[in-house]
């Protein structure tokens, strides 16, 4: 049989991998550049190697931490604007979230693999729930901070400390997987450091606006406080993967 | 008595309409159409359907049976059968290139050429999706959706942490080579899809043998992306955890 049943001709003769090239390439362009101010300010994402070794020092031991926890600020065009994570160790970035997250859930894979009950559905769900702590995180925190007064933080610097608490959690996960105690040893541990780290930064948040902090000291330290507690039941939540 | 009408004789011929005569009424077959092909006796195939193409040419070049669809196909082209690519080549499939590429990843040790993979193509990481699917299912997992949307969600995650990291200078890194380059650095996660069917399994060899797997990809991956992207130097490390963890989340789909 003739195989020129083509009623289009020489029309698409080679087309079809270039239809799908550019139209790959012009979908990630505009995937990328929808929001073009996040892109083009590409704050979060200035960092390098030496400041996520750092960072990841001050997320997992706070109290080790011997400087100061204000965020450095520069005059830029008239305004006052903070420095990018490369400059400055207590900027928040959107980097280490995200690895955390990624971490998060390949953790949870190896760990459920390594009680036999691994899926690619348990993971989905996995996936599901550590998006849902995010946000719960996310929510808690912004909730907190106005409350108490300050509320022009921007939304992408709480959600870098809300994903901050992956980190902590994947490592306790990963001590899980050979030995089930330690894991009873060292999560409280890390909740209690993303306590400490969370609250110090709110803390600097809140110092930071313009009003009211200290006109309610008491009431502040009380909602910090319950800031640092919540988050035992909440990493625990996490990474508990039988839910 | 029926009345005998003098009926002439049937005859078609191709020649001069002077032999023709003038069909009596209401009997005797119709005139001669001005559109009737040709004797086909008189070409060189010999021919009995009488339905040919419109086209001289390409009536003219088939040599086989002529072709249902020849009106359009003259009516839209032009072109002969011979004159058309090959269907590889028409859909832009080029097995040299895939080859060398497989073969340029291959190497653990020495180190991929870039220049190699300048220009992406999907035919190649389709080719490996695929037969990771089919190690998968001598497994007993079926895992072939999944695989394709792990890949693609993989696929965007890379492309997102990647341009972020480099901002301004993203080089020429697309969502389209970011898919090519994924595809083809899971070659050493199907190598090992394929040596898992032989290991134990669950066993600690296994995940031995798997994170040496995931080591290889991770490093060809890197490497490429550093080299296509021209700017990925200085976040060589940073690039190499996100691959990592790509290629750890496949490594689960075969160990478990």
């Amino acid at each position: 049989m003739n195989p020129q049943a083509n009623p289009f001709g020489s029309a698409l003769h080679g087309a079809a991998p270039g239809l799908i090239r550019t139209g790959l390439g012009v979908y990630g362009e505009k995937f990328l550049d929808s929001s073009s101010e996040f892109m083009q300010s590409n704050y979060y994402f200035q960092v390098n190697s030496q400041y996520v070794r750092n960072k990841l020092k001050v997320i997992l031991f706070p109290f080790l931490h011997r400087g100061h926890w204000t965020r450095i600020t520069e005059p830029v065009g008239g305004r006052l604007s903070y420095k990018p994570p490369v400059q400055d160790i207590n900027a928040p970035d959107l980097y280490i979230p995200l690895m955390a997250f990624g971490t998060y859930i390949i953790v949870a894979g190896y760990a459920l693999g390594a009680v036999g009950r691994f899926t690619p559905e348990a993971l989905t769900l996995q996936f599901s729930k550590g998006l849902l702590g995010w946000f719960l995180q996310v929510i808690l925190i912004k909730g907190l901070l106005y409350t108490l007064g300050s509320s022009e933080a921007p939304l992408l610097d709480i959600v870098a400390y809300a994903g901050y608490g992956f980190a902590g959690t994947s490592l306790a996960m990963f001590a899980r997987i050979f030995w089930s105690y330690l894991y009873y040893f060292i999560m409280p541990w890390f909740c209690l450091c993303t306590g400490v780290f969370l609250v110090k930064t709110m803390k600097r948040v809140l110092l930071g606006g313009p009003r009211s902090y200290e006109r309610h000291p008491s009431r502040n330290h009380y909602f910090l406080l319950f800031l640092a507690v919540v988050q035992f039941p909440m990493l625990f939540w996490l990474g508990n993967i039988s839910g | 008595m029926a009345k005998e009408f003098p009926v002439p004789p049937v005859v078609f011929t191709p020649s001069t309409p002077t032999h023709r005569r003038h069909p009596p009424p209401g009997a005797g077959p119709s005139p001669r159409p001005a559109f009737a092909p040709p004797r086909p006796s008189t070409s060189s195939a010999a021919n009995p359907l009488p339905f040919m193409s419109f086209d001289v040419n390409a009536a003219a070049a088939s040599s086989s049976a002529p072709p249902l669809y020849a009106g359009p196909i003259g009516v839209g082209s032009g072109t002969s059968f011979e004159d058309e690519p090959p269907l590889l080549e028409e859909l832009g499939i080029n097995t040299r290139q895939i080859w060398r590429k497989t073969i340029s990843i291959l190497h653990p040790l020495r180190s991929a050429d870039p220049s190699l993979h300048a220009d992406a193509d999907l035919s190649g990481p389709f080719l490996f999706l695929l037969s990771f699917g089919l190690f998968q299912l001598l497994a007993g997992k079926f895992h072939f959706g999944i695989v394709l949307g792990w890949v693609t969600v993989a696929s965007l995650f890379l492309y997102f942490v990647f341009s972020m990291l480099s901002g301004r200078r993203r080089g020429d890194l697309d969502l389209y080579r970011c898919v090519s380059l994924v595809g083809y650095c899971m070659l050493p996660m199907v190598i090992f899809s394929a040596v898992s069917l032989f290991l134990p399994r669950g066993g600690g060899l296994m995940f031995g043998v798997g994170m040496c797997f995931v080591l290889w990809s991770t490093r060809v991956c890197t490497k490429l992306l550093a080299e296509l992207a021209s700017s990925g130097d200085e976040h060589r490390g940073l690039i190499a955890y996100a691959c990592w963890l790509v290629y750890m989340l496949f490594s689960l789909l075969v160990i478990f």
